[in-house]
């Protein structure tokens, strides 16, 4: 299990949990990113910017701080 | 009858209002532009219905301001229908809010809007199943292209009519249990108070929903808040999930199986989309191009606008010769006409010229879906002035006016963030700005001079950030936005969003810039502007400007743009550069860029803020605005 921080970017995961503020977990969930969603990578450039995921053709933005608190698995 | 438009952001609702209702609502490829309501009587097939256009959102939980304000307008309100408003190609993380909209009781008609983006992607839907399990009717649509709308229109026509058959759709039986037992307890306790489904309330009371417990625990508090904590214990058992997340992740799978129900997976059609992402988002190229993309638009605006106000300057010069000649200058009429000629001329030839091509231009930027990428871009630069990307959403909508940029600032999680992110959305050159920076620094000393004014306002809007969140310490959530799909701009959407903001300064401004033409005539004529300009004198003659140019000052602040024109009125002509000076063209400028908010953004900052925030805002930008002009017309010495 490893943060999504560690994940290189094309690599599809698997949620294994999202910790941080109530706010920021309903919000993640609202966009598709919860416990058992599968994810892919799109971009994560080391300690430049934010994330870049794709969930079923949607792309979020998350800042590293949020990616920080989301375990995942590779699959 | 009463229709509502609900659905997630930028899932077209606003596009769908716009097709039927004219321009009322202003839409955008940005998650979280439409933070009021608009309203909208329209006719359809003979009949007549109020449209209602609500904000995006993703639930109907009372988690943020904009959410809560959706659920209770909705429910205290009576509707005839609800329209929801799905992207096709985002069904399966649209259907939750969908599930909670079923608990209200109103009928619901669903539009799958953007289906042409979804085949794209390669989703395919099985409408006809989606609706036989939601019991209610499904309608493919194109907004952006009207298509399916008319007979979206037609169903709800229908439904209205003969009434819905939409049906709850059931928990597993053992969290369907929690919530009966919840529901039952409400409807024994609390029958007479409460007009609202109690399945409905009892699913959001296990959610901890603020409103609903505040309004319920005055009538029954022990007794309800210990029912309220049993039930949640057994729903973390049962799921093993955090208990403020139960209800919502259960909505969630639900969701999930009727997904995996309706929606089949083909290949996306890989095309340009994906390859101009990864230019446009390059970690370095991205920048690059954001900054040749500033350059581009600001010099387009400025080339169009120059070359207009050349010519209707020129116009405008003829007609004023004209009347010169058949009317000795210097009497009460002339003067009046030449007031009332100059504040027509301001409008159409100054600020129409320049404003015209700068909305359109952010309009196409807003609308292919730029700007979000432009707040993934700053996300690592906000976050160096305590900000997250997202803030930069209200900055970069300033730029066209303040008063929608410090509205949206309630996308924003913390209360925290949103007053970091309305002081910099008030410091932000809206459209207004521009035009006295385009019309004076950029045309009498160069386009280049105005890039600068611009950079130094990023300087300072990025310093104030800076020090107001270090006087504001806490950890903020981080970004977490939505990147929408490019779009080919629909020219329709983009001209009727520009007309909509021409059109609010033709009818709002144009007249008090007119009025206030013929005020600034008047006090001319009978010579009170030296008392004004005495009065200012000890600010102006620090600045070393002239002191003609006080009463500009006070009209600034109605209207941004009013400064340039009753400049041109102040000083008697419109070629400027007889009577100011470059260095004082800069340090105008520069006083008039940075000081106080107009008297809009001012009501808006009270409202969404608080008066006493206002009230500091405008000291200090006041105070701002003093240093850097003094600073310039200091500098400006180096230079000219």
């Amino acid at each position: 299990m490893k943060s999504l921080l560690e994940i290189p970017a094309h690599t599809t995961v698997k949620i294994v949990s999202v910790s941080g503020g109530k706010r920021s977990r309903q919000m993640l969930t609202q966009m598709g990113i919860s416990i058992g969603s599968l994810i892919k990578i799109k971009r994560n450039a080391p300690f430049a910017g934010p994330l870049l995921l794709e969930n079923h053709g949607a792309a979020v933005a998350i800042g590293r701080g949020v990616a920080a608190r989301i375990m995942v698995e590779e699959i | 009858m009463k229709i509502a438009l609900i659905g997630q952001p930028n899932s077209g609702k606003s596009t769908i209002f716009n097709s039927v209702a004219g321009y009322k609502s202003v839409t955008s490829n940005l998650p979280g532009t439409t933070v009021n309501y608009t309203e909208s009587r329209v006719r359809l097939n003979g009949n007549i219905y109020d449209l209602v256009d609500f904000p995006g959102t993703y639930s109907l939980s009372s988690t943020n301001e904009a959410e809560a304000e959706v659920s209770k307008y909705l429910l205290w309100s009576k509707f005839d229908l609800i329209i929801n408003v799905i992207d096709a190609s985002q069904l399966g993380r649209s259907l939750p809010l969908t599930l909670e909209l079923l608990e209200l009781k109103i009928p619901i008609i669903l539009a799958l809007n953007m289906i042409d983006e979804a085949t794209r992607k390669g989703i395919s839907i099985d409408t006809e199943k989606l609706s036989r399990i939601l019991g209610t009717r499904v309608q493919s649509t194109v907004a952006s292209k009207n298509l399916g709308i008319r007979d979206l229109f037609i169903s709800a026509k229908q439904v209205i009519e003969n009434g819905s058959e939409s049906q709850l759709i059931h928990c597993q039986r053992d969290v369907e249990e929690v919530i009966l037992e919840m529901d039952g307890f409400i409807r024994e306790k609390f029958s007479g108070v409460i007009s609202h489904p109690s399945r409905y309330i009892a699913i959001k009371l296990l959610e901890d929903d603020e409103y609903y417990r505040s309004l319920l625990i005055r009538q029954n508090g022990t007794e309800l808040s210990r029912k309220i904590e049993d039930l949640q214990k057994k729903l973390v058992e049962l799921r093993g999930k955090p208990q403020d997340s139960v209800m919502l992740l259960e909505r969630h799978a639900m969701a999930m199986d009727i997904y995996r129900q309706t929606v089949q997976l083909g290949t996306p059609r890989q095309d340009w989309r994906e390859k101009l992402d990864d230019l446009l988002m390059h970690r370095i190229g991205g920048y690059f191009i954001l900054v040749l993309v500033l350059l581009a638009f600001f010099y387009g605006v400025f080339q169009i606008g120059a070359l207009l106000e050349g010519i209707l300057l020129s116009g405008f010069a003829a007609i004023e010769e004209l009347l010169s000649s058949y009317m000795q200058p210097g009497r009460f009429t002339f003067q009046l006409l030449k007031s009332i000629l100059w504040g027509i001329s301001g409008g159409l030839a100054i600020v129409l010229p320049y404003l015209l091509p700068f909305l359109v231009g952010l309009n196409l930027l807003e609308d292919v879906g730029y700007l979000s990428r432009v707040a993934f871009l700053m996300d690592a630069l906000m976050h160096k002035i305590g900000l997250h990307g997202t803030a930069i959403i209200p900055a970069v909508l300033g730029y066209g006016c303040n008063v929608p940029a410090v509205m949206a600032t309630r996308i924003l999680p913390s209360r925290r963030d949103k007053i970091i992110a309305a002081v910099i959305a008030s410091m932000v050159p809206c459209s207004a700005r521009s035009i006295v920076i385009l019309g004076l620094v950029a045309f009498y000393l160069g386009p280049l001079w105005a890039f600068g004014v611009y950079l130094l306002n990023i300087v300072m809007v990025a310093g104030s950030g800076k020090v107001l969140s270090l006087l504001m310490p806490e950890v903020t959530p981080g970004m977490i936005l939505e990147i929408p799909s490019y779009r080919w701009p629909a020219l329709r959407v983009i001209g009727h969003k520009t007309w909509f903001r021409i059109k609010e300064f033709v009818v709002v401004a144009w007249p008090i810039l007119i009025a206030g033409s013929v005020l600034l005539g008047l006090l001319e004529y009978f010579e009170l502007d030296r008392y004004v300009n005495a009065g200012l004198s000890p600010l102006t003659a620090l600045l070393g400007l002239p002191a003609v140019v006080g009463t500009t000052l006070i009209f600034g602040v109605l209207r941004k743009e009013l400064a340039l024109i009753m400049l041109t009125q102040a000083i008697g002509t419109t070629e400027i550069l007889t009577v100011l000076t470059q260095q004082q063209i800069l340090t105008f400028t520069i006083f008039i860029t940075f000081y106080i908010p107009c008297v809009a953004t001012m009501a808006v900052l009270s409202r969404e803020l608080n008066r006493s925030l206002m009230i500091g805002i405008i000291l200090f930008s006041l105070l701002l605005a003093f240093f850097l002009a003094l600073l310039v017309n200091q500098l400006g010495n180096l230079f000219f």
